[in-house]
């Protein structure tokens, strides 16, 4: 009976054990997660200001300042990528990064010859905030 | 699966989208296939079950207003529709083999046409 008793507790512990890390191991993982949702956030908070900061009409165009801020935004999205740990989402990191490539050489072509029009801005944020929702399962 | 089909666009029903008004005023008769096809499968592409073929189709609609007013340029409507089209052909691949080639007309296909349809509506 006592051997009984001895085994069911080392079980119960066990048990306890087990259900400790499998929970431990979720809250890491969605902590994980979150961190990487946030990282996509700002990534997209990063282009939706580099938009409004150069697709603006009639603006000179400061091709220092743009080089600077595509430099800033490459550097955000190499580091980005090499601090994915799910493997998995690094595609999704660099077809952002395609996106944000994309939109700096067409933003770059329309600024420097002072060729954006009205609507740009706008529409360059719709399709952001799209890929963005994408990357993000929304 | 896309599949609503092959619902025809409602000629007499009153009022016209601001785009079907800027095709009306497109004479060019080298245009007048590529024009009706675009009409057509605009109209499939708004109505079909798929959310995303609508949206696309939404947005198509929405730029080639937007470079009729002159809000958006040439440049800018090919570079917003190559956007769509990146957008889209992972859309396409996912789709099961039957339903791929439905799916690539509403979509990339439409796109392409749009594409040659909108040098007249400048």
């Amino acid at each position: 009976m006592n051997s009984n008793t001895a085994k069911n507790f080392a079980f119960r512990n066990l048990f306890l054990c087990v259900a400790a890390i499998a929970i431990t191991s979720c809250g890491t993982a969605t902590f994980t997660k979150t961190g990487s949702d946030a990282q996509i956030e700002s990534l997209r908070n990063f282009e939706l200001a580099f938009i409004d900061e150069f697709a603006v009409p009639g603006k000179r165009f400061n091709a220092a300042a743009f080089d600077a801020k595509v430099n800033q935004g490459n550097a955000k999205f190499q580091q980005a990528i090499a601090d994915e740990k799910f493997t998995a989402r690094r595609p999704v990191l660099v077809d952002l990064k395609g996106q944000f490539d994309a939109d700096a050489t067409h933003l770059r072509s329309k600024a420097s010859r002072g060729k954006v029009t009205p609507g740009l801005a706008t529409e360059m944020k719709k399709d952001v905030n799209k890929i963005y929702d994408h990357a993000l399962g929304r | 699966m896309p599949s609503a089909g092959k619902r025809k666009r409602k000629k007499s029903s009153g009022k016209k989208s601001a785009l079907d008004s800027a095709l009306d005023q497109v004479t060019d008769e080298s245009l007048a296939a590529s024009k009706k096809e675009f009409q057509d499968l605009l109209a499939q592409a708004k109505v079909d079950t798929s959310e995303l073929i609508r949206q696309n189709a939404q947005e198509l609609e929405e730029r080639l207003v937007l470079l009729k007013k002159r809000k958006i340029d040439k440049e800018d409507f090919d570079f917003f529709v190559e956007n769509q089209k990146r957008d889209l052909r992972v859309f396409v691949d996912s789709q099961p083999a039957q339903s791929q080639e439905r799916a690539e007309k509403l979509t990339l296909h439409v796109l392409e046409i749009a594409a040659r349809v909108a040098i007249a509506l400048i």
